[in-house]
């Protein structure tokens, strides 16, 4: 497991050497560093602008969705916006006009458009195992000249989508930004999902669920592999 | 230990041999394993695995008591046989009918309860099966399963392939290619089921599950064909049903049991294969070696341990040297001017098919003398041949539109009716009459009579409309180009204007504004996300939902606001069309809470085919009407335009036959006076075909057959039928009547080849 092989390796710092201790570090820190992170929001003007903007998102869904399954993902939200660098605060009628959003606004939106359908959403934020050719792409490509991003970190990245209470206290997980539902089966590779945490102002602490084999209590950083 | 697998094609759409050899090699390195294949471009015969290659002659020259014979001393030596192929075990099903210790392969009672589409051993399995239809129902009842399911269906052949028909020349055309194909018009429409695609292969010998495993397609080829995938156990829930029914049907074999499971967490049961997957391997991969599990089974010599390489599979193209022993053929010679070589179903398995088909082999014994006809003839409601009755159509000049006076006469006081019962206190429901579906005065009267509004999309349907009897306020004005011959625009204030576009909306508030143009109601007609449509205010993009928005609040507050829609349901399917109506009051919601503006009008267009409107089974009306309030309290009137519901059985075209060309002791073509001119719709629907026999005076519905109609004009597109049947009797000068003709049929008819 990702956070129990962090103090794992913190614990038996002094007895295997420096290096071992350097990596452990690292990845303390890159987990400190996302743990008080809070999902994204999108911001509202409390004027007509916004009202438009997000009547426009959840009539548009309900279109879209074109009489399936209301748990059917959103998946015409990534053939709207492309994926990408977001700056915040963004607020409802600048993000719908907006060619391109990243992960915490995709997750936002999916967020409105699943409550919209009556069912009960939850924000999600992951850290995910990809590779540091990946991350070192993102860097360049997000537009950072380089400087390193505030969510990648070596071949680690920290990401959000949506937990659907489908039931009996399941969830499913839904990556807007990929259009897709997360495997719930744990892996250690490239795309793995290492960690998760669920929150919202519908939840509250101490309330679980459960996600395929795992059990996940919310508001709790709960380590996948 | 000597395996004879046979299957061994492995294109992109591969059979299963080489992977039942690859799984097999594993678990038993000295077994001798032959592969069986029937022509020498299956590339599956060049894997190293195989001991030794057992190349027969293609299925279709091969000579199949000779084979059987020969398979039986295989099997009687002590050889096992594993088929890959589904047409191979419904032939052994008929050649073993008891099956044979040594052959794993399911006996024919087990196969017939597996069979597509109904697979009726399912019963007990946490599955359900998707609604279809076979083929042999009437064209008009096939629509009408198309319009049901929103054309998201699938015409399956009998034992591979299927094609998605989206539309019904669509489904003409396939369905020609697959019963020509297979030699059989038995063929079946199974209605979609969105999801995720699985699987559950097993291995059972004499009716014992020996091993299962669930396998999600997670990459898919171009077919929808597994590229990768992972692999589980199978949940009790689902074991011990499956279990009990391996026992109950005494399965023996490979089998794979293809599902989608939905967005409800419900499984679908698309079909059961009597074999192995083409993904077999995978399995192993993951060290659930299912065919040794079989092989183990029937023998009771335990296998070697599949190891487990990983939980996920996948597979990549490789090349392999090809045996010496047999060199590739050269290429076939593309046909003449043709493009591409024709290398499908190298081994003949088509032919096989129908070979299989003349033994009857799929008819559990019943032997075919492959003349009746099984086609059901479209049922016709009485008013038609009532109303023929009362016409002297031998006297009339042909090709001639008959107007069946009785029958329009019933559908609008049906249509009537119908608003009269879903209207309530708070809810008035009007019928408007589409007079662009068809401008017969006639029609338009009734709709006047029976208390219809006029809906036009012209000054010169206003024109018609006014002559008619309708008063302005009588009038909704929709379409495009309303104002086009501006110089006839009435007197007096319409019903209802709606507006095409924001552009047009600011132009008819200024003449509104400045006393130009009169109208109670003003609105738009919307076009929502997702549609696919040249008409109305698409607000698939914020900016222009932000203009709509604006616009809107400029409407004068002495017209009352309106909103319209329209989607022909015979071409989005009824379904859709729901769907459609309710993402209306969606918008319409928004649109109100947004504007301060209260919708009193909504204008609902349909396109209904007649069956439709008329049987509503689920009360969708009903309950429609129930709805509205929840998002539109203020709607105080729907107005519905069942214009095609009503004049398409209204009318008919008489057509005369001029000519009767035979084939084959049989009429396989037929000249008629009439063509598409007239019958301008024949593309997008069948039309009921009616037979007057002279003698009796008679009149009979044409069921399906060979016979093709082809009109009088020289165009080569002109075919007004493709496949009736003719009654033996039926001459040069006999009269056939189309009907469901009254429509666009009527309206869009064009002069053509008349000099």
């Amino acid at each position: 497991m990702y956070l129990e092989g962090v103090s794992k390796t913190l614990t038996e710092t002094s007895v295997n050497g420096a290096a071992q201790a350097v990596e452990a570090v690292e990845k303390k820190a890159v987990y400190e560093h996302w743990k008080n992170w809070h999902a994204s929001q999108i911001s509202h003007h409390g004027k007509i602008c916004c009202e438009i903007a997000r009547e426009w998102i959840t009539a548009t869904d309900f279109s879209e969705l074109n009489g399936d399954c209301v748990l059917t993902g959103p998946r015409w939200l990534r053939q709207k916006f492309n994926w990408g660098a977001s700056t915040f605060p963004i607020y409802w009628c600048e993000a719908v006009r907006r060619k391109t959003l990243d992960c915490g606004a995709l997750a936002a939106l999916a967020h409105e458009i699943f409550t919209a359908r009556g069912l009960k959403s939850y924000r999600v934020q992951l850290i995910q195992k990809f590779s540091s050719v990946a991350t070192s792409q993102w860097t360049n490509s997000w537009g950072s000249c380089g400087e390193p991003l505030a969510w990648t970190k070596g071949d680690l990245i920290y990401h959000e989508g949506n937990a659907i209470d489908i039931g009996d206290r399941k969830i499913k997980v839904w990556d807007a930004s990929a259009g897709w539902w997360v495997d719930s089966k744990p892996a250690n590779g490239y795309g793995a999902v290492l960690a998760i945490r669920l929150s919202g102002l519908n939840l509250s602490a101490g309330e679980s669920f459960h996600w395929g084999e795992q059990t996940i209590k919310a508001c709790e950083w709960k380590e996948i592999c | 230990m000597k395996i004879y697998i046979s299957g061994l094609y492995s294109g992109t759409n591969p059979q299963p041999g080489v992977g039942i050899a690859r799984s097999i090699r594993t678990a038993y390195p000295q077994a001798k394993l032959v592969g069986v294949e029937y022509s020498n471009r299956c590339s599956g015969i060049h894997w190293q695995d195989f001991d030794e290659i057992w190349l027969q002659r293609p299925w279709d020259e091969l000579n199949l008591e000779t084979h059987a014979a020969e398979i039986k001393k295989v099997l009687d030596d002590g050889g096992l046989w594993i088929s890959s192929i589904d047409l191979e075990i419904m032939w052994f099903a008929k050649v073993f009918p008891d099956g044979h210790p040594n052959l794993l392969t399911p006996p024919a009672g087990a196969l017939r309860q597996v069979g597509k589409p109904a697979i009726t051993a399912h019963e007990g399995l946490p599955v359900k099966i998707p609604t279809f239809v076979t083929t042999e129902i009437s064209d008009w009842d096939l629509h009408a399963f198309c319009r049901e399911h929103d054309w998201k269906v699938w015409l399956k052949g009998p034992y591979y392939e299927a094609a998605r028909t989206r539309s019904w020349a669509e489904f003409e055309e396939k369905r020609s290619i697959l019963s020509s194909a297979w030699g059989t018009e038995k063929l079946f429409l199974q209605a979609h089921v969105s999801g995720y695609e699985e699987s559950i292969t097993l291995a059972a010998y004499r009716g014992e599950l020996l091993d299962c495993v669930r396998m999600r397609k997670r990459d898919l080829t171009e077919l929808s064909k597994t590229w990768a995938g992972d692999v589980s156990e199978v949940e009790e829930e689902f074991l011990a049903p499956l279990r009990e029914m391996i026992r109950r049907i005494n399965w023996t074999g490979g089998a794979e049991l293809e599902m989608v499971r939905d967005g409800d967490n419900q499984l679908w049961l698309l079909e059961v294969n009597p074999r192995f997957p083409a993904w077999i391997h995978g399995s192993t991969i993951t060290g659930r070696n299912i065919p040794a599990s079989l092989v183990a089974g029937a023998t009771g010599i335990a296998p070697e341990e599949s190891p487990v390489l990983a939980e996920e599979f996948t597979r990549v193209v490789m090349e392999i040297p090809v045996r010496p022993e047999y060199p590739l053929s050269p290429l076939p010679e593309p046909l003449g001017g043709r493009i591409g070589h024709s290398l499908k179903h190298p081994s003949g398995l088509v032919q096989f098919a129908n070979r299989l088909n003349n033994l009857s082999v799929f008819d559990e014994g019943e032997e075919s003398d492959g003349t009746a006809s099984v086609f059901q003839a479209p049922r016709v409601p009485p008013s038609f041949i009532d109303d023929l009755g009362s016409l002297n159509i031998t006297a009339m000049e042909t090709p001639a539109s008959l107007f069946l006076e009785n029958t329009a006469a019933e559908y609008f006081e049906k249509a009537g009716a119908l608003v009269e019962e879903l209207s309530t206190d708070e809810l008035r429901v009007t019928n408007a009459y589409s007079i662009k579906t068809n401008p017969d005065a006639r029609l338009i009267k009734l709709a006047l009579e029976s208390g219809f509004l006029a809906e036009t999309i012209s000054l010169l349907e206003v024109k018609k409309a006014i002559e008619v009897g309708f008063k302005p306020e009588q009038i909704v004005l929709n379409g495009p180009a309303k104002w086009w011959r501006r110089e006839i625009l009435p007197e007096g204030k319409f019903y209802s204007i709606f507006c095409d576009s924001i552009e047009e909306l600011d132009q008819v508030i200024e003449k509104v504004e400045s006393g130009e143009l009169q109208t109670e109601h003003l609105g738009v007609r919307l076009r929502t996300p997702n549609v696919v449509s040249r008409f109305g205010i698409p607000i698939d993009t914020p900016e222009v939902f932000e203009r709509l928005i604006d616009a809107v609040q400029r409407i004068p507050k002495e017209s009352k606001f309106a909103v319209h829609f329209h989607m022909a349901s015979s071409n989005v399917g009824v379904g859709h069309w729901w769907h459609l109506f309710e993402s209306i009051l969606r918008w319409c919601s928004s649109i109100e809470a947004l504007t301060g503006r209260l919708i009193e009008i909504l204008d609902v267009g349909g396109g209904w085919f007649p069956e439709d409107l008329q049987k509503d089974s689920a009360g969708n009306f009903r309950k429609a009407i129930d709805l509205i309030p929840d998002f539109l309290p203020h709607v105080r009137q729907i107005i519905s335009e069942p214009g095609k519901a009503l004049a398409q059985p209204s009318m008919a075209v008489a057509m005369q036959i001029l000519e009767l060309r035979n084939a084959e002791n049989s009429v396989a073509e037929a000249v008629v006076d009439g063509s598409i001119a007239e019958l301008p719709m024949y593309f997008f629907y069948p039309h009921r075909i009616l037979y007057q026999n002279m003698q009796s005076g008679d009149w009979k519905p044409l069921g399906r057959g060979k016979t093709k109609l082809l009109g009088r004009l020289c165009m080569e597109h002109d075919i007004v039928a493709s496949n009736i049947e003719l009654p033996e009797t039926a001459q040069v000068g006999d009269i056939l009547v189309f009907c469901d003709a009254g429509a666009y049929d009527r309206s869009m008819s064009y002069v053509f080849g008349r000099g």
